[in-house]
């Protein structure tokens, strides 16, 4: 049969990956039979139990499709102009002729050494300004699937901003990290939280160090060890801070980190306040990595040549800019070869990807053990705050000591610690409730990435992750975008220059489990209809135009194409 | 009914300038004056090959000597 892989044996049946998103083929030699399995996940995880791990994930594609040369063209055409104007606005506001809004030093200042740097704001002062209107909105409802946004006008371009009064409700949300629908405000499933503030309090008044020690947390510390198949876990209060604060305790000067070009700016802060010499290898590049591995351990550190104290890979679970995910089974086996550690952060894929939600690790099938330092945040699928480091129990023994975070900053607040309980045990199934959450998340997932490259924009990353990038380029047409998704009641975020490289402004769709499918089926239609008005279509791929079989007179919102 | 279509079409080209160009992101005097900026020298380009496009055509076949 064509265009199939040969994946592995699994008790006499030979297992073929056919390339299609549900089937997975398999032919019985004893009986000599060919038959159909669903969901290729399950199976890939039974099948790497007894065969070789790491060699049988389902390759997922990934995309990163070039836009024609016309809309590069007009992406620079128009921060040109932007930019010929800002000099102008510059120009007029130094001569008096304006009123300039920033900051300025005081007429008697003027000998002295200059207090602000003009140009280094430029950005800020002649794009950002003009359009921020798109960004900060306060929302004041609950960010869950459907929110409400205040409207706010402003009378002297967006220098100044006043609110009406007004809102706008039942705006469908589709920027919020609440990948699994755990923020949500029912006093029924909020019932354990509630009880938990009446026994501890709100605060927690001190550091885990000192009397900050609740029982609360030594049970979170061992849910979590539980749920990632790992020794131990060590929580802690804030994401950022796990990050930033951590790995100056992990590594130090003569140590050497090799990390992802667009990895987040906590482990960037992090691996500069530890001392050790950072190398940047090229987004997800395997060759990029073994190069520099090889470096490493050819030529030892910079001058003497010794060699380094330790070797430290820093690579992000899902990206969330891209959409992409991590190449784990090539990395760890990079890893494993280069006698090198591995230091995953699942900020945003922790229970959003996995056929149970436990991370990149589940989605390949590969062994927790293999991965050094396991990170992950509790404010993306849990609805709550902060973060865990997890791994053998040394290293969370030496990290509870070490670490910034754990002996200075204030302890996770019991409301806090309770509803990523909560959350958890929904995850995994010990609560009773059905462990509908994670499916539900992948079949959206599926179902929106699906429907958006039929359409025919192009979207970055993954089939598999809930992140869903647009690139909409030009950065007219961004804020454009911006603003009628907001008039079609839709909140949406788009990221411009600073966050992404100049020229790929995109917006950012985060599925949701609590996204029911008329939801998304408004949001693909207007998404539809805006990309014909804005001429957003920019996708040269072919795709055969599938017979309409998404109603919306459709009752039953669990259904997908097959 | 036709001058609608007719209007809406223009308005909708005029708007996809406008994105393209990034000048929905200014504001309307300083749309105003790229605008009398680019419609001044576009004009004057006009004009230009307006007048001289003859004696320069006619140049060209003599240089060809397709024409004395």
């Amino acid at each position: 049969m064509e265009a199939t892989v040969f994946l592995g044996t699994f008790n006499d049946a030979d297992i073929f990956w056919y390339p299609s998103p549900d089937l997975c083929l398999y032919y019985n030699h004893v009986s000599e039979v060919f038959g159909q399995f669903l969901r290729p996940h399950d199976l890939v995880i039974a099948l790497t139990c007894t065969v070789n791990c790491g060699t049988l994930y389902r390759q997922v594609p990934e995309s990163f499709e070039n836009p024609p040369m016309y809309v590069a063209v007009m992406t620079y055409l128009g921060f040109g102009i932007v930019t010929l104007f800002g000099y102008f606005r510059d120009f007029l506001r130094a001569v008096g002729l304006e009123k300039c809004h920033i900051a300025r030093e005081r007429e008697e200042q003027k000998d002295f050494v200059p207090l602000y740097q003009d140009f280094e704001n430029f950005y800020t002062r002649n794009l950002y300004m003009r359009v921020r209107d798109n960004w900060n909105r306060p929302i004041c409802s609950l960010p869950g699937p459907v929110f409400d946004v205040m409207e706010r006008v402003s009378p002297d371009y967006n220098w100044t901003f006043s609110l009406t009064g007004k809102t706008i409700d039942d705006v469908i949300n589709m920027g919020s990290y609440n990948y699994l629908g755990f923020a949500e405000n029912d006093g029924d499933f909020l019932k354990t939280v509630a009880d938990r503030t009446q026994q501890y309090g709100l605060g927690v008044c001190s550091t885990r160090q000192e009397m900050g020690n609740l029982a609360i947390h030594e049970e979170l510390e061992q849910l979590v060890a539980t749920f990632l198949g790992v020794e131990s876990s060590m929580i802690f209060g804030m994401g950022f801070a796990t990050n930033s604060m951590n790995i100056p305790a992990l590594v130090g000067k003569g140590c050497l980190i090799l990390s992802d070009e667009l990895n987040h700016t906590s482990l960037i802060l992090g691996a500069r306040l530890s001392g050790a010499t950072i190398w940047v290898f090229k987004h997800n590049n395997m060759q990029s990595l073994e190069r520099l591995l090889r470096e490493a351990v050819c030529s030892g550190q910079p001058r003497t040549h010794r060699p380094w104290r330790k070797v430290l890979i820093m690579v992000e679970g899902i990206y969330s800019m891209e959409g992409s995910v991590v190449r784990l089974p090539d990395i760890v086996a990079l890893k494993k070869k280069y006698k090198a550690y591995l230091y995953l952060d699942e900020a945003h894929s922790i229970g959003a990807v996995g056929p149970t939600g436990r991370g990149v690790t589940e989605l390949f099938g590969l062994d927790p053990s293999d991965i050094d330092v396991m990170m992950g945040t509790f404010t993306k699928s849990f609805g709550a705050a902060g973060g865990y480091i997890a791994g053998k129990k040394e290293l969370v023994d030496y990290l509870r000591s070490h670490s910034h975070s754990a002996v200075y900053a204030s302890a996770m607040s019991p409301p806090v610690t309770e509803q990523i309980l909560r959350a958890m045990k929904c995850i995994m199934g010990l609560d009773g409730t059905t462990v509908g959450k994670v499916h539900q998340l992948a079949e959206n997932t599926r179902y929106f990435r699906s429907r958006l490259q039929e359409m025919g924009f192009i979207i970055y990353g993954n089939d598999d992750s809930p992140v869903v990038p647009i690139l909409l380029y030009m950065p007219g047409k961004v804020v454009a975008f911006s603003r009628a998704m907001l008039k079609r009641k839709i909140g949406v975020v788009v990221v411009g220059f600073p966050a992404t490289p100049i020229t790929e402004a995109r917006a950012r769709f985060c599925l949701s489990a609590a996204h029911t499918k008329a939801m998304l089926d408004q949001v693909l239609f207007d998404l539809n209809e805006l990309g014909d008005d804005l001429c957003l279509k920019f996708s040269r791929r072919k795709y055969s135009p599938r017979p309409q079989q998404h109603n919306n007179n459709d009752d039953t919102d669990f259904e997908l194409d097959s | 009914m036709a001058f609608e279509d007719v209007w809406k079409k223009i308005s909708w080209l005029y708007y996809q300038y406008i994105l393209v160009t990034a000048l929905y992101m200014l504001e309307p005097w300083e749309r105003a004056i790229f605008n009398s900026i680019l419609i001044s020298v576009a004009g004057m380009a006009v004009y230009t090959g307006y007048v001289f496009m003859p004696q320069h055509i006619m140049a060209i076949l003599q240089y060809f000597e397709m024409v004395q």
